[in-house]
């Protein structure tokens, strides 16, 4: 299912944060379409710091990050903007629904943010709640679901407008076991159908078992773990 | 003749509504058997209730072409209390009338000045005529040539006026009566065939002009009979030297209440006319679309004179000579200049609008 | 280097807000849809400052047109008017000099008197109707057509024409008599008809020239010459040439501007005050939406990492300040009409402050005044929307969705350097003199002065409870309270700003009507001095044979006659009252002198100008001025003397010198002293009864106080609509305290769970909050208090002397303070215990479990 096209190309990252402290260098990481790589390690080693890179939020200070050959360092912060909304989809860990709009709404929101065809949007987020398994759901509203159901809304929305890169930061740790696993499979399948490269920051070895790729966060740079 | 409508309207009333606390001001009486003096009948006649001074004429331009004027000064006297020791007191009242007939355009404009005697401002002499309303002025100078300066928002009159012939009195040596009563009468002379020079002025241009003028002068405590309606009046000067004034008074309803008029020819022969003698016969009329007011503009005059029936044609410089002074509280009458067989002269028509109260 | 030169590459768009609006729309949609209440309150707190604004503004113009319509009534419109300086007039050999004048087309002399019928006031016009009908023709009067009537009374000297007005006030019928009173004299009159042409609402009676001067004893002099011009400059550079000292040139504008210029104070002063409940709606708007974006800081930082714009974010937060904007002033303008309808229907043009007597006005549809207002109301709502909207663009998207609490750091030092430089530059404003008249630099100062202390409000919090965070003893929800505002001064600023201003503005106008209020009691006290005053109405006087009657009246110690007519300085000002009055030999001890000149030369005639004549005329003590009284007269200041009642200035000179420079031997108020024993009233019965029985009746007679008592509640009515628009803002930002603080309240749900799961019992987290709000209440009452105290000394020395023309000493309202600080306590702690019963409501697991 794997695609040969590389959609996320991170050459020689590195990063401080105050302190200072190094938290990582020398970071290489290719992931290609199709491909869901879930990164692991222990708190602190500067995970979500690595994604807020990736993602456009925060900035390397050394290396460079391109995503489907736009090298993000290039780009002023407009640049980012655009990129990050029709170029990236993200899952986060609390899922961040927005309580006011309908669970439709939510989904469509990336897609409202480049175009105003509220119509197109309201089709197309219709058929990712299809796909999540929410289908008769999107007229409702965020207080109406589970926690598993409200992240699965939150795959949806990040895969709305197709973007080439997924970024996950611990999507299950506010869920269950049992809901954990049944939304990685869902959001495992649809970084694949979606030919999305999807990089999932977790610590769960649980939830990166469901990853094509498992690397390790540490002194040591990105580590592939190859006990699979 | 015949034009004081004005003031004594005001006046009649005022005198009825007067209250009884106020000393009642007494007007002479106009009675038969007068001589009129001059120059001092020229003068004012403070003492009467109403007096005018009343040219009317034919002008000239250089360049040929006829104009119709009238230049009027009213002065009246209102019945207030004579006790009154301000100078505002309404003792006299002065009025002045000015028009201004063009043919070519057919439009006739006037212009109006109203004040009460004194100040400076407005006064009416007595011994000679010398009357004026701050910037308006009539006066007879030692050599017995008479002027008028007259100057309005669209025209101006500078005028001269030397007698040719001496006044003629109308009536019974200079009392004329105008009703069935004796004192419904004033006394009145007239100045025919006035030689005009002087200036006009039109649009901010002012041309020099000539002509012949007619004035009347007239005095009067009692004017109009209750039972009338308005008058018709004409003051004709003819190509021979004669001239010829008529009138009737109209009665409400139809009829005529009074009529009379005097013929003079050059070598003073002179031919006073009883009610009887003279008639007007409506011609054509015209109706003003401004008051809806309709006047015999064109009149055949028969006059009983020299042994024979006289008829004149008045044919009308241009239809619409009709003054419209109610803004000032004064009547709509018709003033109009025109034409007749040999002669030339101005008719008046009052009362076509409603009847006139004196 | 072609790159230099070459077109930019082709780009995909960029992320244009525009492209955007769907999900902006969704956006303020959802947050209407679940938050109703608060969008509605904050339209509503700039609805209440439009409606304000507007209405006092709509009451305002409206008065003054009514007034402009009284004076072109009795005018009669003309162009140019000659008038007289004094009430005595002019020598009416002036008209045919004013008339021969170049450039005077006709001249209408005019004879003016204060008149009544009955007890109905009007003014009496005598003029010619012959000059009038050119000049002024809505003078002139119409008679009703009938059959035997025409225009046939102009010259009866025995006839009257009322306006509309003075007809229906006397209660005349056309036709009947009336006695009509003026300058002491009573005639019997006609009326004979109406004047149709004048505005309906003044009471003006028309009669013929020289029957009003020779009636009313007013032969020889005119009042007034109403001019038609032919060439207005040079008829006016003639004049003024030309004019004796007793009369003076004066235009419809001219004459406008002497009312306009009376109450033009009082007027800006109620439109800055309309303004202040708007400034509070702004503050207002500015809490609401503040609030409202901390709480949705991470839906901010969601949409910000989903891609949205920061561009977005500020174009969200100021749309919903825009529609509040529209929606609320909309709303104010409607409620402003209704206001200012009400307002004129109930208590009168001048809002029951006394400037427009006798006119009745209309409201007056002001389009301009709409649009300003609509538009200040919107400006408030989008700049109190924009500030916050700043704030949440800026804060970082990924530091702000991981963020779940307040981002607050107790050690940050609180800027107290603003609040400083603001106030700095509002004193210094405020120092600077009047523009116009008007005092637009104190205003700016006050505002600037308010500006800054809103800013110092975070510092001054901080500054307060810095002793009280240090103490580590005491009840454990009093601690967290404390420690809760001190650590976050800015959040208690936020919901403290619009009270702070508006209680700062309410302490500083009651301080300044306290103060007034005080001056003026004690200036009554010491001027009405006499047991018994008596004064004529209608231009009736005493003569000097009445007065040496009065004078043997049994139980008199002393009587003091004296003399006040209006004399007029300058045409476009309202004249000064002229009182003469025994003053040379024994000054009178009624006088307060508050400036004195060294002794004068016995040749100087002394004049005694009030405070507020001083500060229009400029005129100081040791001063020679001309005074237009019997031609050119000079003067010398021999004083300035306190008064409260003349606010356009008045001067006083001795009664003798007075009656040897006009002649006048005319008094029309006396001031009696009676001997110890003596009962004023029978006294007052025993003078009334010496009077000429025709002046009888034209005598009022009062004692001090009952003076004092009527000074007093014109005073207090004129100043009950400052109360209520004080009341009012007070009221929008009490509301505003009650908003922010139960949304702050409910926004710490999770710490209030937190703080259960941790054993704090519900009561004591009652009592926590409860201590919070009445510390915030106590803090912004503190605040508000100081900083009114300032802004009264602006108005007080400020505002008042640069408006009104008089200075008094600052007085402070203790009880009011008191009740404010303790009303913004409670209603502030009440408030927060509300909330948080709502907040605290929640089981504390699920507060704690809720992500939102």
């Amino acid at each position: 299912m794997q695609d040969d096209r590389t959609l996320l190309a991170v050459r020689a990252l590195g990063k401080s944060v105050p302190g200072p402290r190094l938290l990582f260098q020398h970071l290489e990481l290719d992931v290609g379409a199709g491909e869901l790589v879930a990164i692991i390690g222990e708190s602190g080693v500067g995970k979500s710091t690595l994604l807020n890179i990736l993602a456009g939020l925060d900035e390397a200070d050394e290396g460079s990050v391109a995503i489907d050959g736009t090298v993000l360092g290039t780009l002023d912060d407009t640049a980012r903007t655009r990129l990050r909304r029709e170029r990236i989809g993200f899952v986060f860990q609390a899922f961040h629904i927005l309580p006011y709009l309908t669970l439709q709404q939510n989904v469509a929101l990336p897609l409202t943010l480049v175009s105003p065809d509220a119509a197109a949007a309201g089709t197309r987020a219709e058929a990712m709640l299809e796909a999540v398994g929410l289908g008769e759901r999107g007229d409702g509203y965020a207080r109406d679901l589970s926690g598993g159901e409200l992240q699965r809304v939150a795959i949806a929305r990040a895969l709305v407008h197709r973007p080439a890169l997924i970024l996950a930061d611990e999507p299950t740790g506010n869920l269950d076991p049992e809901t954990a696993a049944r939304v990685l499979s869902l959001f495992a399948g649809a970084v694949r159908d979606n030919k999305a490269a999807g990089v999932m920051v977790t610590h769960s070895d649980a939830s990166a078992a469901i990853a094509d790729r498992v690397l390790t966060l540490g002194r040591d740079g990105l580590v592939e773990r190859r006990d699979r | 003749m015949a034009r004081s409508w004005i003031p004594l309207g005001w006046i009649a009333a005022v005198a009825a509504i007067a209250p009884a606390a106020t000393p009642a001001v007494s007007y002479p009486v106009v009675a038969p058997g007068i001589a009129l003096r001059f120059p001092a009948d020229h003068g004012a006649h403070p003492a009467f209730r109403t007096e005018w001074w009343y040219f009317t004429g034919w002008l000239r331009t250089a360049d040929g072409k006829d104009l119709g004027f009238q230049v009027t000064f009213f002065r009246t006297r209102p019945p207030i209390d004579t006790r009154n020791p301000s100078r505002f007191a309404a003792r006299q009242v002065l009025f002045a009338h000015a028009a201004l007939s063009d043919p070519k355009t057919g439009k006739l404009s006037h212009s109006e000045r109203a004040a009460r005697v004194g100040f400076g401002l407005a006064e009416a002499r007595t011994g000679d005529a010398d009357v004026s309303i701050r910037d308006w002025r009539l006066r007879r100078a030692g050599d017995g040539r008479w002027a008028t300066r007259v100057t309005a928002q669209d025209f101006g009159l500078d005028l001269s006026f030397q007698p040719t012939q001496p006044p003629p009195p109308q009536g019974r040596g200079g009392y004329s009566r105008k009703g069935a009563q004796p004192d419904e009468a004033s006394y009145y002379y007239s100045v025919p065939h006035l030689r005009v020079r002087g200036q006009v002025t039109r649009a901010g241009k002012t041309v020099p002009v000539t002509g012949e003028a007619w004035l009347d002068r007239e005095w009067s405590s009692d004017y109009l009979a209750p039972a009338a309606q308005g008058w018709d009046w004409t003051g004709l000067n003819f190509d021979d030297g004669s001239a010829l004034m008529a009138f009737r008074i109209r009665r409400k309803g139809g009829g005529t209440v009074w009529a009379g008029g005097s013929l003079r020819r050059p070598d003073g022969r002179m031919t006073v006319f009883a009610p009887g003698d003279v008639a007007f016969r409506t011609l054509a009329t015209w109706r003003s679309k401004a008051t809806g007011a309709v006047y015999p503009v064109s009149q055949e005059l028969s006059v009983r004179a020299e042994g024979r029936v006289q008829r004149w044609r008045l044919v009308p410089m241009f239809a619409a000579q009709e003054l419209d002074t109610r803004r000032s509280g004064m009547p709509v009458y018709w003033e109009g200049a025109v034409r007749t067989r040999g002669g030339r002269g101005y008719l008046e028509l009052t009362g076509y609008d409603r009847a006139l109260r004196m | 280097m072609i790159a230099d030169v070459r077109p930019a590459a082709p780009r995909p768009p960029e992320p244009r807000l525009w492209s955007a609006r769907v999900a902006l729309g969704w956006l303020i949609a959802g947050e209407w849809r679940f938050h109703p209440a608060r969008f509605v309150m904050t339209a509503v707190a700039i609805a209440v400052g439009v409606a304000l604004g507007f209405a006092v503004h709509l009451v305002n113009g409206s008065a003054l047109a009514s007034f402009d319509g009284a004076m072109r009534g009795v005018s009669g419109a003309a162009e140019l008017s000659v008038r007289a300086t004094s009430p005595l007039g002019f020598d009416e050999r002036l008209y045919p000099r004013v008339a021969r004048t170049d450039g005077v087309a006709d001249t209408s002399p005019v004879v003016r008197l204060d008149a009544r019928i009955g007890t109905k006031r009007l003014t009496l016009l005598g003029v010619d109707v012959v000059r009038a009908a050119v000049v002024t023709p809505s003078l002139i009067g119409a008679r009703p057509q009938g059959a035997d009537t025409g225009n046939d009374a102009v010259f009866d000297e025995d006839t009257l024409f009322l306006s509309r007005a003075a007809l229906t006030q006397v209660g005349a019928k056309i036709g009947s008599r009336v006695t009509v009173v003026a300058n002491g004299r009573s005639v019997p009159l006609r009326v004979a008809g109406t004047l149709p042409a004048t505005d309906a609402a003044v009471a003006v009676g028309v009669m013929d020239i020289a029957a009003a001067q020779w009636r009313f004893g007013r032969l020889g002099r005119i009042d007034r010459l109403d001019l038609a011009l032919s060439d207005r400059g040079a008829a006016e550079a003639a004049l003024r040439a030309t004019l004796p000292a007793d009369a003076i040139l004066s235009t419809a504008e001219t004459q406008n501007a002497q009312g306009d210029s009376l109450s033009r104070a009082y007027r800006v002063n109620l439109d800055m005050l309309a303004l202040v409940a708007l400034l509070t709606g702004g503050f207002l708007v500015y809490s609401a939406q503040s609030l409202s974006v901390v709480r949705r800081q991470r839906a901010f930082a969601l949409l910000r990492t989903l891609g949205m714009p920061r561009g977005g974010i500020i174009a969200a937060v100021v749309v919903e300040g825009l529609a509040i904007g529209l929606v609320g002033a909309s709303a104010g303008l409607v409620m402003g009409y209704a206001l200012a309808w009400g307002a004129l229907h109930w208590f009168g043009g001048d809002l029951g402050a006394g400037y427009f007597g006798g006119a009745t006005a209309h409201v007056v549809i002001q389009p301009v005044a709409a649009l300003g207002f609509f538009s200040l109301g919107l400006l408030a709502s989008i700049l109190g929307s924009a500030l916050p909207a700043r704030v949440a663009a800026r804060a970082a998207p990924a530091a702000a969705l991981k963020n779940a609490g307040d981002v607050l750091d107790p050690r940050r030092r609180v800027a107290w350097w603003p609040a400083v430089a603001l106030l700095v530059a509002g004193g210094g404003a405020a120092l600077l003199p009047a523009v116009g008249g008007l005092p637009l630099f104190g205003f700016a100062g006050m505002a600037l002065m308010l500006a800054g202390g809103v800013a110092g409000v975070p510092w001054f919090a901080r500054t307060l409870l810095t002793p009280l965070a240090k103490r580590t003893r005491g009840s454990v929800p009093g601690l967290l309270a404390i420690r809760h505002l001190h650590g976050a001064p800015g959040e208690a600023a936020t919901a403290l700003c619009g009270i702070v201003a508006s209680t700062a503005l309410m302490i500083a106008m009651a301080t300044m009507v306290t103060s007034f209020r005080g001056a003026v009691d004690e200036w009554l006290n010491q001027v009405l001095g006499a047991d018994l005053y008596l004064r004529t109405t209608a231009g009736a006087s005493f003569d000097p044979a009445t007065r040496t009657r009065l004078a043997t009246t049994p139980g008199i110690e002393r009587l003091a006659f004296s003399r006040q007519i209006p004399l007029t300085i300058a045409a476009d000002r309202p004249p000064v009252s002229l009182i003469a009055r025994p003053e040379r030999g024994g000054r009178d001890p009624l006088l307060v002198l508050i400036q004195t000149a060294p002794p004068l030369p016995k040749t100087a005639l002394p004049v005694w100008v009030s405070e507020p004549a001083q500060r229009l005329y400029g005129w100081d003590p040791g001063e020679r001025i001309t005074l237009p009284i019997a031609g050119r007269t000079q003067f010398v200041v021999a004083g300035v003397w306190r008064d409260y009642g003349r606010q356009a200035g008045a001067v006083l000179i001795d009664e003798g010198d007075y009656q040897r420079l006009t002649g006048d031997d005319a008094r029309d108020e006396i001031s009696a002293m009676i001997a110890p024993s003596r009962d004023p009233a029978q006294v007052a019965r025993a003078i009334t009864a010496k009077l000429p029985a025709g002046l009888r009746e034209q005598v009022e007679v009062s004692q001090p106080a009952t003076l004092r008592r009527l000074a007093l509640t014109i005073f207090d009515r004129s100043f009950a609509v400052t109360y209520l628009l004080e009341a009012v803002a007070i009221l929008v930002g009490l509301a505003g305290v009650a908003a922010t603080m139960s949304a702050q309240t409910i926004a710490r749900e999770r710490e209030f769970g937190m703080l259960r799961h941790l054993g704090l019992t519900r009561r004591q987290l009652t009592s926590m909050l409860a201590t919070e709000g009445a510390i915030v209440g106590l803090t912004g009452a503190l605040a508000g208090i100081g900083l009114g105290l300032l802004l009264s000394q602006v108005l007080i020395h400020v505002i008042n002397p640069q408006s009104f023309n008089w200075t008094m000493t600052t007085r402070v309202p203790i009880g009011t303070l008191i009740g404010v600080a303790a009303a913004l306590t409670g209603a502030a702690a009440a408030t927060a215990v509300l909330a948080g019963r709502r907040a605290t409501a929640k089981s504390a697991v699920q507060t704690v479990r809720e992500d939102w």
